[in-house]
Parts: structure tokens; C-alpha cells; sequence
């Protein structure tokens, strides 16, 4: 069987980290989110993999090459004009006969959900999973175990099943979605829709794992979650002095210095200089060639390959672009806060700041809980930030 | 070779300068499965080696076929049709002696049809060996040097292809990579001297090649082979054995390059893919490289002077370097090109000499790192290759991990080249004590935040574009700078020379009014290169000069000096960073200036005219 994974889309509402990356490539726990996709499916024996890539598709295909590096062998798929889903798989389908499975790239899925989806033998099913979170994929109608209805959104009295957007399908699947696609109707859910009333289309239960990050924040959680299974692997110098507590990876080139702690599970990139005296607590993931100056205090957070964390800084349910630049005593712990995204608020619970990449801080910076701080920005020393910055802004 | 090319007519001067570019590839396959469309795919990957024309031979029951064709492997792969055989060997070939022609393609056959031959070198003694052969009935298809060798098979005694090889080899002189077929024989015997050739391990097939990339789709299990050795390879073995036929053992090294690296992951071109993996480059070529180095023996000699020597850009980054060296170590440094090297009189003092070559293959390169051993200096490498011959010619190496490069102009290793002598100068520095701890700090500090600085330079590289487009229509163009960024004004003037034909000069900024200011005019663009340090008030005087002379003027500059704004009609700035490092954020605007320019010229990029990538003859 073969795999059609979307991968196209900018992932907008991630902002500030798609500012140059798709979002299938923001690393948790050090590794791509698609490139968990990619193992989960490679796990099961499902080798031959159709992307579909269109926004930065470079940084993909540099990424996965061929495939050769996962065990699989992939195709890629361009779709120049990101119109929507159900584009998209149309976009794969001369690289398709028989059944197939669609997953989306951006969502943490691990193998035992592919392998749920697998097992529903000759039948044909989609991952659904019970939540409150909003529909992004569409709310499953259940009539015995078939799917007989897609719903856009939740309305009254309607399930709290929701369609994870993974499915297995027969190739006929793209008969239905050539005729919504030519009537102008971009959306796979939609396609999906009409579909269900002639095929059965089992729900399938996520029995595993499958987190979507929609929102920036999700992040910490979707690290959080790629780091309970992540293998351990040292290397680097470590200097004697270094406390070393449950699963913790360090890479090549790294060097963590004296009366450094490291509370697991922490996954540490390649070439890293951390110490000496620096913290370090569950669950964090540091990128490559991060520089992490003594007595710093890190705490559940994800910082991105190329940061510099000055020393005497404090960064708390944080997530930190690429080459975010600290100069010292920074300030960002987290509380319960609302958050401005796109001037609409949501209340997140435990949340520190999210600072887009190439940020640069001065000393003595001090963020207020839930502020989003724009990539290329520039915060002058001493700043107190209670509101969120803009791309490239300056605040003094 | 004066006396033959001098007072020769402009035309005459262009064949003659054409000669000295050469650069072949050769592979060779022999397995068990169908050769043809294997040996084509490896051979497709050396075709940035050279490109006028090329050819196959395949080994088939008993039967020996050739095909051959003028142009690129597309052209060859769309003339022929299926040849079957388990064995084959093929060229692609770079002219040097005689013209780009169907009867001068490789492979050769002797007169019977015996025997198919590739070879990549220039042999010196062919000229009486031929004159021989003719005598005695011989048959020439082609104005080629190669062709003696084949046609000498058919003369030497010998009992198997082995033995007859070893027997020709011992007649010629001058430098080869040869592979030979026999007819009814599923074997290739190949031998190396002073050209590339190495030697690819599979899996009941085996494969020989002029480089690793060809051969990394198929097994990343490489034995190099040295000057004077030879190797015969059946599918089921490898022997290997030195010109006088005494067999030796070598292990297989493995290469960790994979073949994704050398495909263009969706970039339209290689140059293009190429520079943008330059932050990745850099990080790389810096990993577990910032501290700890200086303990190595090498260095406890005290160097009272420092000569680098290279060739096209990886001279350019010498210029570079010398700015570096001296700043960081304080020891006098000059950069030199390698041809010239030689000319040079022998000094009393022994200057440490470091040597810059992409490939590691560089005859030039090479031969100036033999004279300077010769001189008893102490060398240094600086090449991207593994285990390629100047690694074996130096006392001491240090590898720019950029990664295979396929575009034909130089990016990421000039970059890589530049990182690698900032690690350089760090090291004397360090040793000599010449920077304080605390500068130390700030260097390190720097060259960490390189990846995400040239990385901010290519999310930018739209308004690059827009900005060549603007400038497409130029005839020739002028790229000013002083102190570190002269040399870099030279590398962007190159680039934009190879790649997009436009007549690019670097110049000394200072130097303007010393002559080229009465070549310029509205039609002459100049691209100044005004850094952030303390040559910035002279470029900006600069500007003023070349704004007077409507020239227009697109200037390079640093974040935070928005006020050439005032001064230049465009700008384009990179983000800041120490003087120091400021070449690697500016060449690379440059890098993609010279792309876009040759992308609005509708030139080809990544095999540009007349150029090859390693330049395997002096």
C-alpha cells in the first residue's frame, strides 16, 4: 500500500514559527514533525510515499531526499497554488493504484494508529478520535460502524467525534474528488463527504498517539509527547560535575559543562556549548550549535538549533525559533495567560512566551506569560514586554 | 609550450588557453545485472566534468559494441537503444586534444575490435608512440592522445588483459585514469596515475570511477586508489595491484555522502541548492572544531610566515585568508596562485604553506604542494574531498565539510574554504597568543551565529532577485571593496563572469580612480561593497565617485548603515556582524546576485560555457 502525505500548506496559524519553514519541518524533539509521519508509516511496511509539498518545498526535499535515509522511497508531488486538501490528494493521484492511505504531515502520529488503520483488512476506514478541540478535519457522523456523515463543524447536538485526517481508501476515492475538485470544492472533508454515502467507510479509533498542533503553543505539548520516545543516545564531551537524571540525548559536538543538571527527558542537538551551572528540566528539546551561558534555567520548552541563551536568564514553558539571540538575565516564565493571536484571545493554561526566529534581546529582558514576539524583532535591554511584537519591530 | 603559442593571433590565444582546461569522468560497471542503464546513470553524475561529448562500451556474449555522440549524455542516451551486457565502461569527455567530435569520443577500440578504452589524462610521449604505431599498420579513427594506448594492446605480449595493461603502462608517460574492456571477458582492469580513479564495492558488482558521487546511488564502499596502482574487477572481486603487477590489499573506506546530497531536492538549479545549503555547511564544517585543537604537533612549530596558494575561487579565499591570518596570528601571510607558485624564487626563510583545492585534484594545486615539499616547507591542505591526492601530498589536513558540489561554480565551498581558515587563524592566534581570552570569546561567539546570519542573507534573496533583474541588460559590470571585502569583490566579480557572461570586474575601490573610472558610464553598474568597519567612510567617498560618472550603484552594506540610502540608488544589507566575518554574509548576496543575473539571462547554470569543475591538467 502506498501513502499520500500532505505537506504543502504554510500552517499560517503557527506563526511566528512558519516564518521560514513549513510547518510539516518545526522540530520537536530535534526531528521534523513529518519525519515522525514518515517512521510511523516506515514501521509498519508502508515504504512507498507520495509527498505532497508546494510552500518551501526545498526544505523538505533537502531534508527526505529519496527516502533512502527513512527505508522508504519517495515521490514528490508539487502543488504550486496551495488551494486545499482535497487538491492536494488529487495532486497524488497518478502515483496511486489501489488502496491507499492519506496522512497529514503536521500532525504527531505515531505507528500504532497507522497500524489501526492498517488492520481494518480489505475495508476502508478513517482515523477519528474523541475531542472538543475544533474540527480542523470535520466531525464524523457515526451510524454502526460506518461513517455516514461529515459535518464542517460541530453543531447542535452533533458528536464530539472528529475526523483526524488519516484515512485508508480505495483509488475510487479520486473519481468523488476529481468531480468536487473541477466543481471548485477544495476541501478533502467535503469529497469525503459524498463519498461515505455510497462506500462504508469505517471509523477508526486512535488508540495511539496523535497530537495536532494548531496553535504555537501546542508545541510544548507535541514536544512534550515526541520526547517520552525518543532513544537515548550520547555523545560529546560531558565534564565531570554534570547530573545526568532519566532519558537524556546529547549529540555530536556538544559540550556540557561542569555542575550542569539535566532533568529528562531533554533531547540536545549537534555542537551545543551548555554551562557551566546551567538547569535544564523535562521536557526540552535544544537544537544544534545552541549556546546556553551558566546559571540559566530552562523548563519544559523547545529552543531551536542556532539560539544563544545569555547567562542568568530563565525561560519557562517557552518555545525559541531558530537563532534567537539572548544577551543575559532574561526573564520569561509562564502562568496561566491569554493569548493574542491574530487579535483573537485564548485562554491557555501554563504558558511562557513564543519568540519567532532571529529575535535578538539585550539584557535584563522581562516577558510577560502568553506573549508572541515576532521573528527578526529586536528587544532593547531592560525592556519590560507585556504585548505582543511584531515581525521585525523594534521595542525599547 | 612557449615557443608553440607564442605570437599567436587572439584566436590562436583562446584555443591555446582553452588546452589547459581539461577534465574528464570515466566509470566502468561490471555485475550481474543489465550495465548499460547503470553505467549511464553514474556516468550522468560526472557530467559536470566536462560535457562535449561522450560514449559507452558494453561487453556482451562474446561481442564488444561502442556508441558515442557529440554533446551532453541526454544526447547519447536518446541515440542509442538497448545494448545488453553485464559489463560496460563509459566517458564523458572534456576536449583537450582534438575537437569536440563523434570520432574523437572515448571509448576506442584497436583495429580488430578487441578491445574498448577510456582514459582521462594527457599522455606526453603519444605523439612517437602514434608515429610507431602508424608505421607499423595501425589505424587511427581519432586525433586523440588516448587512442595509442588501446592500439598498443594489441601489440605488448601478455596472458590475460591484466598482464597487457601493466605491459602499455610501462610505455607511457604522462598522467591517466584508463579503464579497458575485452571482448568475452566480464572484467575491467583500470589504473590511476595522476588523475582520479577510484574503485566502488557492491554486492556481486563492482564499478570503477573518477569520483565518488557517480557511483554513491549504487554502494557508498570506496577504495581509493594512488598514483601507480591498478585494479582489475570482476563481479565477485576486486584486485588490486601496483604497475609492476604485485598485488597489494586495501580496505574499503566508507563515504557518508548520500546520494540525495548530490540531487537537487527541488532547487531549479545545483548552484542554486548548493547556496542554500551553505548555513548547513558552515555548521558542519564547524562542528567540535571551536576549542580543544591546539595541543596538535603540528602547530608547535613557530611559522615566521604563511603563504596560501589555490587556484580560481579557492585563491580567492586565499586573499581572504591572508586578512584573516594576519589579524587573528599576526604572522605575515600572502596568497599566491598556485601556477605561479613555481616561478617564485626559493626564500630563506620557510614560509608554512597552505594549499586550497575544492577537489583535492587540482593539478596546479597539486604540483605547487609537491615544489613547496620539495622546498621544505611544511604544507597544509584545505580541501572538501576525502582522501583525494593532496591530502596525501600534505602534512596536515583540514577538511571543508561542505558536502559534495555539483554546480560548476563554487559557493559553499568558498564558504566552507573561508570557515576553515578562521579556525586556521584561530589556532595560530591562539598558540602565538595573539588574541586575548576574551576576543577569543567573541570569535567563537561569531562564528556560531554564521549559520543563522547567512541563513537571514537567503530568506532575503528575493529582493536580490529583483535587483538583477534590474541590472540583466549590463555588458560589463564593476564590483568594488577594500581591505577583506576587495578579495570578496573579486569572488563576486568571478561569479558572476562564470555563470551569467556578464564581464564582471574587482576592483580595489581605491584603485577606481586610478585608471577604470573612464570606463564607466551609465551603462556600467558597480556593485560596492561598503562594510561596517573602518573602511566604510572611503567607500562611501567611493560611491560619490562612481554616482558622479551615472554610473548606477547597487551597494552592499550592513544593518544599521541605512544611510546609504542616500548615497546609493539601491541597497541591499546583510544582517551585522564583526568585520571580521564580514566577507561570508556579502558573498553570499553576491553568490545569488551573479544567480539571478544568470536566471534573467536565460544563461545555464550549472554547466556554464567553456568551464569545468576540477581542472586536472596544469
Amino acid at each position: 500500500m502506498k501513502a499520500v502525505i500532505l505537506a504543502a500548506g504554510e500552517g499560517k496559524r503557527l506563526r511566528p514559527f512558519t516564518y521560514s519553514e513549513p510547518k510539516v519541518m518545526i522540530p520537536v524533539a530535534n526531528r521534523s514533525i513529518m519525519d515522525y509521519v514518515v517512521r510511523s508509516l516506515v514501521c509498519n511496511k508502508i515504504t512507498e510515499i507520495v509527498m505532497v509539498v508546494g510552500y518551501r518545498k526545498e526544505r523538505i526535499m533537502s531534508y527526505f531526499g529519496d527516502g533512502d535515509g527513512f527505508g522508504a522511497e519517495i515521490t514528490y508531488v508539487n502543488q504550486d497554488k496551495q488551494l486545499g486538501n482535497g487538491h492536494a490528494v488529487l495532486a497524488a493521484s497518478e502515483h496511486i493504484d489501489g488502496d491507499f492511505m492519506i496522512l497529514p504531515g503536521d500532525s504527531l502520529i505515531d505507528a500504532r494508529s497507522v497500524a489501526d488503520l492498517q488492520s481494518i483488512g480489505a475495508g476502508h476506514g478513517a482515523l477519528v478520535i474523541e475531542s472538543d478541540m475544533p474540527a480542523k478535519y470535520g466531525v464524523a457522523i457515526l451510524e454502526r460502524n460506518r461513517i455516514s456523515d461529515i459535518l464542517d463543524r460541530r453543531g447542535e447536538g452533533a458528536s464530539n467525534i472528529v475526523l483526524a485526517g488519516a484515512y485508508k481508501l480505495p483509488a475510487s476515492f479520486f473519481d468523488t474528488l476529481e468531480i468536487c475538485v473541477e466543481g471548485g470544492d477544495y476541501n478533502l472533508s467535503h469529497a469525503l463527504k459524498l463519498y461515505v454515502q455510497d462506500i462504508k467507510i469505517e471509523p477508526v479509533f486512535c488508540q495511539g498517539l496523535w497530537i495536532d498542533a494548531v496553535y504555537p503553543w501546542d508545541l510544548i505539548e507535541v514536544n512534550h509527547a515526541a520526547l517520552a520516545n525518543t532513544p537515548v543516545q550520547t555523545a560529546g564531551t560531558i565534564e565531570t560535575g554534570v547530573l545526568i537524571h532519566g532519558k537524556v540525548s546529547i549529540g555530536k559536538g556538544t559540550t556540557i559543562r561542569a555542575g550542569t543538571t539535566l532533568y529528562g527527558p531533554i533531547a540536545i542537538g549537534l555542537g551545543c556549548d551548555i554551562g557551566p551551572n546551567v538547569s535544564i528540566f523535562s521536557s526540552t528539546s535544544i537544537g544544534d550549535n545552541v549556546t546556553i551561558d551558566p546559571f540559566s534555567v530552562i523548563r519544559n520548552s523547545v529552543i531551536m538549533s542556532d539560539c544563544s541563551i545569555g547567562s542568568h536568564s530563565m525561560l519557562s514553558q517557552s518555545v525559541l525559533g531558530y537563532g534567537v539571540k539572548v544577551r543575559s538575565h532574561l526573564m520569561a516564565s509562564s502562568a496561566d495567560a491569554f493569548v493574542n493571536l491574530e487579535e483573537e484571545f485564548y485562554r491557555v493554561p501554563n504558558i511562557g512566551t513564543l519568540v519567532g526566529e532571529d529575535c535578538s534581546m539585550g539584557s535584563g529582558v522581562s516577558i510577560e506569560p502568553g506573549t508572541i514576539i515576532g521573528p527578526k524583532s529586536r528587544i532593547m535591554s531592560g525592556s519590560k514586554v507585556s504585548r505582543n511584537v511584531p515581525t521585525g519591530a523594534i521595542h525599547s | 609550450m612557449e615557443a608553440r603559442y607564442r605570437g599567436t593571433s587572439r584566436q590562436g590565444q583562446f584555443i591555446a588557453e582553452r588546452t589547459w582546461f581539461h577534465l574528464c569522468g570515466i566509470v566502468g560497471f561490471t555485475g550481474e545485472r543489465e550495465a548499460q542503464e547503470i553505467v549511464l546513470d553514474c556516468l550522468k553524475r560526472l557530467e559536470y566534468r566536462g560535457y562535449d561529448s561522450a560514449g559507452i562500451a558494453m561487453i556482451s556474449d562474446g561481442a564488444l559494441t561502442l556508441k558515442k555522440s557529440v554533446g551532453e549524455i541526454s544526447a547519447l542516451e536518446s541515440q542509442i537503444e538497448r545494448m545488453p551486457g553485464l559489463t560496460g565502461i563509459a566517458h564523458t569527455r572534456w576536449a583537450t586534444h582534438g575537437k569536440p567530435t563523434t570520432a574523437n569520443a572515448h571509448p576506442f577500440t584497436d583495429c580488430k575490435g578487441e578491445y574498448a578504452l577510456v582514459h582521462n589524462g594527457i599522455l606526453t610521449n603519444y605523439m612517437e608512440l602514434k608515429e610507431q604505431l602508424i608505421k607499423r599498420g595501425h589505424k587511427f579513427t581519432s586525433e586523440t592522445d588516448s587512442e595509442v594506448l588501446v592500439h598498443m594492446l594489441e601489440e605488448v605480449a601478455g596472458a590475460d588483459l591484466k598482464s597487457k595493461v601493466l605491459a602499455v603502462l610501462k610505455l607511457v608517460e604522462g598522467s591517466y585514469a584508463i579503464a579497458v574492456v575485452q571482448k568475452g571477458h566480464d572484467e575491467i582492469v583500470a589504473a590511476r596515475n595522476e588523475s582520479p580513479l577510484i574503485v566502488g564495492v557492491g554486492h556481486d558488482e563492482n564499478f570503477i570511477a573518477s569520483d565518488v558521487t557517480a557511483i554513491l546511488k549504487h554502494t557508498n564502499e570506496v577504495i581509493y586508489l594512488l598514483d601507480r596502482e591498478a585494479v582489475r574487477i570482476t563481479p565477485k572481486g576486486v584486485e588490486l595491484f601496483d604497475l609492476n603487477g604485485v598485488a597489494f590489499e586495501r580496505d574499503p573506506k566508507k563515504v557518508s555522502w548520500n546520494l540525495e546530497d548530490a540531487e537537487k531536492s527541488g532547487y531549479a538549479h545545483f548552484m542554486l541548492k548548493e547556496i542554500f545549503e551553505q548555513p548547513r555547511a558552515i555548521h558542519e564544517s564547524l562542528l567540535g572544531r571551536l576549542e580543544g585543537q591546539e595541543d596538535d604537533a603540528f602547530f608547535k612549530e613557530q611559522f615566521t610566515s604563511i603563504k596560501i596558494l589555490g587556484c580560481g575561487t579557492s585563491y580567492h579565499a586565499g586573499l581572504v585568508g591572508k586578512y584573516i591570518i594576519e589579524e587573528l596570528s599576526r604572522i605575515p601571510t600572502n596568497a599566491q596562485i598556485s601556477s605561479e607558485y613555481r616561478y617564485s624564487p626559493v626564500t630563506e626563510a620557510k614560509p608554512l604553506v597552505v594549499c586550497i583545492s575544492q577537489s583535492g585534484e587540482t593539478a596546479d594545486t597539486l604540483a605547487a604542494a609537491r615544489e613547496a615539499k620539495k622546498r621544505g616547507c611544511k604544507t597544509i591542505a584545505i580541501t572538501n574531498v576525502l582522501g583525494s591526492a593532496i591530502t596525501r601530498e600534505a602534512d596536515f589536513v583540514i577538511y571543508t565539510r561542505a558536502g559534495p558540489e555539483i554546480g560548476v561554480a563554487a559557493t559553499k565551498t568558498f564558504v566552507t574554504q573561508l570557515i576553515a581558515l578562521y579556525l586556521l587563524g584561530l589556532r595560530l592566534g591562539t598558540i602565538k597568543n595573539t588574541i586575548s581570552s576574551e576576543r577569543r570569546r567573541e570569535i567563537v561567539s561569531e562564528m556560531r551565529a554564521l549559520p543563522r546570519i547567512v541563513q537571514s542573507v537567503l530568506n532575503d534573496a528575493g529582493k536580490i532577485e529583483d535587483f538583477a533583474k534590474k541590472y540583466k541588460c549590463a555588458q560589463s559590470m564593476f564590483f568594488i571593496g577594500r581591505h577583506m571585502n576587495y578579495p570578496t569583490s573579486l569572488e563576486g566579480a568571478l561569479k558572476t563572469k562564470e555563470i551569467s557572461y556578464i564581464h564582471g570586474e574587482g576592483y580595489p575601490a581605491g584603485e577606481l580612480k586610478h585608471g577604470p573610472l573612464a570606463l564607466l558610464s551609465k551603462d556600467t553598474p558597480v556593485v560596492a561593497i561598503c562594510a561596517a568597519d573602518h573602511t566604510y567612510e572611503k567607500m562611501l567617498g567611493n560611491v560619490r565617485e562612481v554616482t558622479a560618472r551615472e554610473s548606477p550603484v547597487l551597494a552592499i552594506g550592513v544593518e544599521g548603515n541605512q544611510d546609504l540610502e542616500k548615497y546609493a540608488e539601491d541597497v541591499f544589507l546583510v544582517p551585522k556582524v564583526d568585520p571580521l566575518f564580514s566577507p561570508i554574509p556579502i558573498i553570499v548576496a553576491l553568490q545569488l546576485f551573479a544567480y539571478y543575473l544568470a536566471i534573467a539571462r536565460g544563461c545555464p547554470i550549472d554547466k556554464p560555457r567553456n568551464i569545468a569543475k576540477t581542472v586536472t591538467v596544469e
